[in-house]
């Protein structure tokens, strides 16, 4: 398993392409003015798809050793541990912030 | 050394058995670090998503102070400066020590951009009055918890920031190193991990940038 | 890029084997000498060294502060300092112990000396790193002194706001110490993943890692995903009280349950950060010293890796009183009962591994007998925490103060002054002598009891934790308790004692003077500077006692290269030997 991988010209630059494309639409949609849990699923949406494109080739995933690719993925797994316990509480607390 | 009967080249430390282990164990280095960076700015999006669970009006009220245009600028400025860090490898891999060179200064450069501009963000907001925490004065919205917001946002906001001031020192010493010749398509380490570290501030601002400035 | 494709080819290895030296000239002492080759070594067994300095001095400091509290605690009124001091000697007592002795205590000391030995490689993965992350914890813990100077902390080592946010004294300065000693732990762990992947000596597969090796592999997986969860509240603790940022604040809208949360969720895993490493420990000392294949080796292994998982699940069984939704309360009460599961598991293995094997009683197989005996107290009462019922009733009472003394200092603590006992003729290539450290040990299992049973019993009577005062039923109790802490203080001295003189006075140990079968004893002590003449090719396991010992030698590759990495060995032996 060796980690060097060397990318064409071409790839690169297709990529940048692509992220800049997807920027240029997210700020667009923001301008349609999309309601609330629409717009913020499709920002966030495609947001994760610019992620994984830097990830994938910018980051060389695509190529990479499984095991790097599984650390990444366990990174957000634990987040979402985090958030989503501790979500579980506040949305479930009758007083969400306790004020003195 | 009976591992080594052909030359040892001067970059491989004495414990590994070739080039290859050696780029192999610092990229897995680099990518467990990614976690823990991924999990301390997790902590800070986490705090975001309570809070505006908590209270959504207020942020769709308070990110009406943030410059879209702005946002979007620096958005293009770090994807730009990512595909440069991309080809500063590319370069090092067929040996061109010359765009090596010009990749990392352009990205350098593009760093520094992004800090500038950063710069006028937060000082147009410190004349409005919008100071972080107890310092914060601003009158504009409507809203009792409306610091929290901008905590929120300096906190994310600055603590990327710091990250890309790091990266720009790691580009000076990539520049310094790259400069003496150190880096063929034998060797070029350094600025892979480099690049690791440069692309994961960038996807970090890719979820910032929506996050903060693209609230309807 | 081609050696991808010639590793999968080679697939048998000619090995011939060799009998290391039993002493070697020079060894990583006296390869260099003088305080400033010290400073500067990345050598992974010297940063060991560094590190047993360090902590063992915090380990002191914070044990003085322990009997300073006992002192305090002998009458019910004022005895010799004042409610503040006092509030103060409890902070800095289990920051210190946490964050500058547990913590980096197994994985840092031992890990980094036994480690890349175990794998059969020169050093670990990254040694430069290593050593800045030695420094890195050199400078959060003198930012940490500086602070106990300067103020002082009065907050408890839990940092809870918004108390933590408006009191006075050198919390903003404590909490950035921890917040760099966090990244030295994190380094570290970066580096034993690292060594353990891509450093692992051909012939060590998966299946014949040493379960040290697994313990702090599971250990490291914790720290980097739990630390820096730990490091962003902390800093947004210090924004907190440097601008008032108001998130953890109430007053200021804030939700200050939200960072007993963030808090949390590194502290309970953090738990597990201290003790998975001495499990590592236990299993190598119990099959040492009973001269058997350890029982359910994947069992052992896996189970670190499944405490390290559900211990992510449990934090909220510390916020039941806090005021967490009920429903929260209910599944972290649910899910911490799991944790006993895997932890169960290790405790059977380690029974069936002693059951019929010839045990021999050295002193460090007694640490593990004391911490079998106290970590099962410590684990059961732990369950009885986790019970929402019962622990609204025992809540922050001298009951939670047993428990995680007896599951700290019974388990961890045991495990890693066995482990000193155990490595240390490898570590300085010289003996202790055996009857005065099993007087140490001794001395430390009778004083901890003594110190930490009557506070069970005051638990359950309803002595809070941290008071300065109490009710004159109690003093008995606590009279008991502070007369144990002073045994236990006794027993740590001879203990440290008979260490310091055995470098000087010690009998040479040989390279093996336990007849172990693991790695680090087929080579000299102390141990040469680069561990290996050559990369080793590794035939058995470090458990395999019913190979007889003579097969435990180090192999060659005879074709001069070493095999690739992950490349398979055959056990085609040539009995050729040099
Ligand atoms: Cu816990």
């Amino acid at each position: 398993m060796s980690g060097h991988h060397s990318s064409s010209y071409k790839l690169l630059l297709s990529v940048a392409g692509a992220l800049l494309a997807l920027t240029v639409l997210t700020v667009v949609v923001h301008y349609m003015y999309i309601p609330e849990p629409y717009s913020i699923i499709i920002a966030v949406v495609i947001a994760v798809f610019k992620a994984a494109l830097v990830a994938l080739f910018f980051m060389n995933l695509y190529w990479d050793s499984r095991f790097n690719t599984m650390l990444f993925i366990t990174a957000f797994v634990f987040l979402t541990l985090l958030v989503g316990i501790t979500l579980l509480d506040v949305l479930s607390r009758d007083v969400p912030v306790p004020s003195f | 050394m009976a591992n080594h009967s052909t030359t040892t080249p001067a970059h491989l430390l004495h414990h590994y058995v070739d080039s290859d282990q050696q780029f192999d164990a610092a990229k897995l280095g680099m990518w467990i670090f990614i976690v823990t960076e991924t999990l301390m700015f997790g902590g800070l999006f986490g705090a975001y998503i309570v809070y505006r669970v908590l209270y959504p009006e207020l942020f769709t009220l308070a990110s009406e102070e943030l410059d879209t245009i702005m946002g979007s600028i620096n958005t293009v400025v770090l994807i730009g400066s990512s595909l440069t860090v991309a080809l500063a490898i590319k370069s090092a891999q067929v040996n061109n020590k010359r765009n090596i060179i010009i990749n990392l200064a352009i990205t350098l450069a593009l760093a520094c951009v992004f800090m500038i501009i950063k710069y006028f963000e937060y000082t147009h907001k410190f004349e409005l009055g919008i100071f972080p925490g107890v310092y914060y004065e601003y009158g504009g919205i409507d809203h009792p918890q409306a610091h929290i917001f901008f905590s929120i946002y300096y906190m994310m906001t600055g603590l990327h920031g710091i990250h890309i001031t790091i990266g720009i020192g790691l580009m000076i010493w990539l520049l310094v190193k790259a400069s003496k010749n150190e880096f063929h398509s034998g060797y070029y380490t350094p600025v892979e991990i480099v690049g690791l570290y440069w692309h994961l501030v960038d996807i970090i601002w890719i979820f910032l940038f929506p996050l903060f400035y693209l609230i309807d | 890029m081609a050696t991808a494709e010639a590793s999968s080819n080679i697939s048998k290895v000619q090995v011939r084997r060799y009998k290391p030296e039993e002493y070697a000239e020079h060894n990583y002492l006296n390869v260099a000498k003088g305080l400033w080759s010290w400073l500067t070594s990345v050598d992974h067994k010297r940063i060991g060294i560094l590190y047993l300095v360090t902590t063992t001095f915090f380990f002191l400091v914070g044990g003085v502060m322990a009997l300073l509290l006992r002192i305090e605690l002998w009458t019910p009124a004022q005895t010799f300092v004042d409610a503040n001091t006092y509030n103060q000697l409890f902070t800095l007592h289990g920051a210190i112990m946490i964050f500058l002795f547990l913590v980096p205590s197994v994985p840092a000391v031992l890990g980094n000396f036994i480690l890349p030995i175990q794998v059969g490689a020169k050093d670990m993965a990254l040694p430069r790193l290593n050593l800045f992350s030695y420094y890195l914890y050199a400078i959060g813990s003198l930012i940490a002194v500086y602070s106990i100077l300067h103020g002082g902390i009065d907050t408890g080592w839990t940092f809870y706001t918004p108390y933590s946010s408006q009191t006075g004294g050198a919390v903003t300065s404590l909490v950035f110490g921890v917040f760099v000693v966090g990244f030295s732990s994190i380094l570290t762990a970066v580096n034993i993943i690292a060594t353990i992947h891509k450093l692992r000596a051909p012939g060590i597969t998966w299946s014949k890692l040493s379960l040290f090796g697994w313990s702090l592999y599971a250990t490291s997986i914790i720290i980097i995903l739990a630390t820096p969860v730990l490091a962003i509240t902390l800093l947004l603790l210090t924004m907190e009280r440097i601008f008032g940022i108001g998130i953890f604040d109430p007053a200021l809208g804030g939700d200050p349950i939200l960072f007993q949360h963030f808090f949390w969720f590194y502290s309970h895993p953090a738990v597990y950060i201290m003790i998975v490493p001495g499990f590592g420990i236990v299993s190598e000392i119990v099959s040492t010293f009973t001269r058997k294949v350890i029982f359910g080796y994947w069992a052992i292994a896996i189970s670190s890796l499944a405490i390290a998982f559900i211990g992510f699940l449990v934090w909220g069984h510390h916020m039941f009183v806090s005021g967490q939704a009920s429903l929260a309360s209910m599944v972290f009460s649910f899910l911490s009962f799991l944790v006993g599961i895997p932890t169960g598991i290790k405790i059977f293995n380690w029974l069936a591994t002693m059951h019929r094997g010839s045990i021999s009683l050295r002193t460090p197989l007694l640490y593990i007998l004391g911490f079998l005996f106290l970590f099962t107290i410590g684990g059961f009462t732990g369950i009885a925490l986790a019970t929402l019922a019962l622990d609204v009733h025992v809540h922050d009472t001298y009951y939670v103060v047993a428990h995680f003394h007896f599951v700290m200092v019974g388990g961890m603590v045991m495990a890693f002054m066995g482990g000193l006992h155990y490595w240390w003729p490898k570590m300085f290539g010289r003996m202790y002598n055996q009857a005065v450290a099993k007087i140490g040990c001794l001395l430390i299992f009778l004083g901890f009891n003594l110190t930490f049973m009557p506070q069970f019993i005051m638990g359950i009577q309803g002595m809070p934790r941290r008071y300065f005062n109490y009710i004159d039923q109690f003093q008995g109790l606590h009279q008991i308790s502070t007369i144990g802490a002073f045994v236990l203080g006794i027993g740590f001295i001879i203990a440290i004692a008979n260490f310091i003189m055995a470098i000087y006075k010690g009998k040479k140990a040989g390279a093996n003077p336990w007849g172990s079968r693991a790695l680090e004893w087929q080579i000299p002590s102390p141990v040469p500077p680069h561990n290996f003449d050559h990369i080793p090719v590794i035939i058995h396991g470090p458990y395999d006692y019913h190979q007889p010992m003579a097969d435990f030698q180090l192999g060659l590759a005879t074709n001069g290269h070493a095999p690739a990495h992950g490349a398979e060995i055959s056990a085609e032996k040539q009995e050729t030997e040099e």
